[in-house]
């Protein structure tokens, strides 16, 4: 079983680059469970043609406990036979979201949900509190992939969550690493170029450039993901390619998190 | 250096204070664990002084559901239920998971009620410990102290209700406030009601328990424009010097109350003069340094020898109040002396 985990700032575009990567993923015969770590609960709607599935928190909620939660309740079968799960959390402004995912995943391992040739976690833009890291811990993703772009701003969320892991692979029996950067185009000029040396800077490689095209919008305004939505387009060919390579992915490593004044020095030299 | 009083929970210094107050239900908003085990120390505690009843303490029993989604509406229900015992007050203390998680206390605590509610915020994690929480609580409750008409009285601030000998001290305060012909307005808040913290404003003089309790005679000083002496009385002549100060306070003539207490010192000084050139040791450690200098005091008047070997003396901390104090401390040094 491969369990990997998709971090990176907030609107770069994990949720749609996760859900395409498990439809390419399940297209290879691979049995995919993805699970949305996020209160927005939104990682998994185009794998389900635009439906958002309850989540494990919703049903706790209404519920009042967990024990009478079955398989049933929590994963629901989307394109090509992708198992999807959404966490959920509380509304925004109240409670504690990190608390939500830690609660998730222990309803999920009780239930024995974690069973799958590939999990693909999609975690919440930043990693704000230990909650977000639990993807992270002993026992789940053992490789991690930033999304990002070339905007300063994506990489330095990319550059704080290499803390994260940097920290916690320092621990005893931790098996977290990264496993590469994907950069989400924005159609920056020399974007291709900033990611890759951000990714090499950082002691890790760019595994994957996903440049951007309109059929990714129009594919969501359908409610699909690229690969379903334009299974012949060459969009959906680097979603394939990402997949296939991840698959085959043998390096992984423990990042070396830049300074930030090094950080915007880089992404300075790229600006002209 | 760091004391017992500065250690512990704060929630536990909040709940010495609300728990003495009659008529009042004290809400701690977290898990029931919080609640469980303050409710038996003070139980207990409680017990020892003869309180009939338990303490009146409620827990919003707050569970991980609570702390994913938000414990507000939660809280807002149990004050709902504690008003419908209709109570005097509802004093709602916050613990740590309340606070990590960023519940709005405050907030749920002023929505209108038939009853007065004040949030005492208590989250141990913040720091600051049993004291800080003593503290913040009478600041919390005095919000309800109006200005009122002012006599010749003085108010009773800070006493540790978990102390040991508390109605003892009390007891012996009020004997030499009598040689003084000076009342007690309220005890803010052995025993208190919220009437009479409302009549806080009535006196003219606060008297605090010890110099710990500044921070609550400064809040009152302002607020309500009443100065403070920063200590029940100590030691022997602390004790006519206390006569002399709360007098002065209250242009009160203090003299017949002073040689009163001199003539009563000189009559439990002779009981033990027995004592007279017996050698006595003071125990070490830093509980016993604060009140080592009225044992000091005691055992030149009394003409003891304070030497490595004599005799081990108990010097408590905090040290006994008044001259009926030192009489209840000589007792105990005449038996460790076999005089």
């Amino acid at each position: 079983m491969k369990q990997i985990a998709l971090y990176g700032k907030g609107g770069i575009g994990k949720s749609t680059t996760s859900a395409n990567l498990s439809a390419a993923l399940s297209e290879q015969g691979l049995d995919v469970l993805q699970i949305g770590c996020d209160p927005k609960r939104d990682s998994t709607r185009m794998l389900m043609k635009g439906r958002l599935i309850p989540t494990v928190m919703d049903l706790v909620r209404e519920r009042g406990d967990d024990r009478s939660l079955t398989l049933d309740d929590v994963v629901y079968r989307g394109y090509h036979g992708v198992r999807c799960v959404e966490a959920g959390g509380p509304e925004p402004g109240v409670g504690c979201a990190g608390r939500g995912i830690i609660a998730t995943f222990q309803i999920l391992e009780r239930l024995g949900a974690l069973r799958a040739d590939v999990v693909v976690y999609d975690v919440l833009g930043d990693v704000v509190c230990g909650g977000f890291a639990m993807p992270m811990r002993e026992g789940y993703a053992e490789e991690v992939y930033l999304v990002t772009s070339g905007e300063l701003m994506s990489l330095y969320a990319a550059n704080n969550i290499c803390k994260a892991i940097s920290r916690l692979s320092s621990r005893a029996r931790s098996r977290c690493r990264l496993g590469g950067v994907i950069c989400n185009a924005k159609n920056l000029p020399r974007e291709e170029e900033l990611v890759a040396e951000f990714a090499g800077r950082i002691g890790s490689s760019m595994i994957q450039f996903i440049p951007r095209d309109q059929v990714v919008q129009s594919a969501e305004l359908n409610k699909k993901t690229v690969v379903e939505f334009a299974p012949a387009s060459g969009q959906a060919a680097v979603y394939r390619e990402l997949a296939w390579k991840i698959m085959e992915n043998s390096r992984l490593d423990v990042p070396v998190p830049l300074e930030i004044e090094e950080l915007e020095a880089l992404a300075y030299g790229y600006s002209e | 250096m760091a004391t017992p009083n500065d250690d512990g929970c704060t929630l536990t210094g909040a709940l010495s204070v609300t728990t003495e107050i009659a008529r009042c239900v004290t809400l701690i908003h977290g898990p029931a664990g919080c609640a469980h085990h303050n409710f038996s120390l003070l139980h207990a505690l409680h017990a020892s002084r003869d309180f009939a009843l338990p303490p009146p303490v409620l827990s919003t029993d707050m569970t991980e559901k609570e702390v994913i989604f938000g414990g507000e509406q939660m809280l807002e229900e149990a004050v709902f239920c504690a008003a419908e015992k209709k109570p005097d007050l509802i004093c709602v203390l916050s613990t740590c998971v309340a606070a990590a998680i960023g519940d709005d206390v405050e907030a749920v605590c002023r929505i209108p009620s038939v009853v007065p509610v004040v949030h005492i915020p208590t989250a141990g994690f913040l720091g600051g410990g049993f004291l800080a929480g003593h503290i913040q609580a009478l600041i919390s409750l005095s919000r309800f102290a109006g200005q009122c008409e002012r006599v010749p009285s003085v108010n009773l601030i800070g006493e540790k209700t978990l102390e040991y000998e508390v109605d003892e001290h009390y007891r012996e305060v009020v004997r030499l406030l009598t040689l003084l012909g000076a009342p007690v307005n309220v005890r803010f808040v052995c025993g208190a009601t919220l009437d009479g913290i409302r009549r806080l404003g009535g006196a003219s003089l606060n008297i605090l328990r010890d110099p710990s309790m500044r921070p609550v005679g400064d809040h009152l000083h302002r607020e309500l424009g009443i100065p403070y002496i920063d200590s029940f009385p100590l030691g022997l002549g602390g004790t006519l010097r206390f006569l002399e100060l709360v007098g002065r306070q209250l242009s009160l003539d203090p003299s017949a109350a002073v040689a009163a207490e001199e003539a009563l010192q000189k009559e439990v000084i002779g009981t033990f003069a027995p004592l007279r050139r017996k050698r006595v040791t003071f125990p070490a450690g830093p509980a016993a340094e604060s009140a080592s200098r009225f044992g000091y005091e005691l055992a030149e008047t009394l003409d003891l020898e304070v030497r490595e070997g004599g005799n081990p003396v108990p010097l408590p901390d905090p040290f006994p109040v008044g001259t009926s104090g030192i009489r209840r401390l000589l007792h105990r040094w005449r038996r460790k002396c076999h005089a």
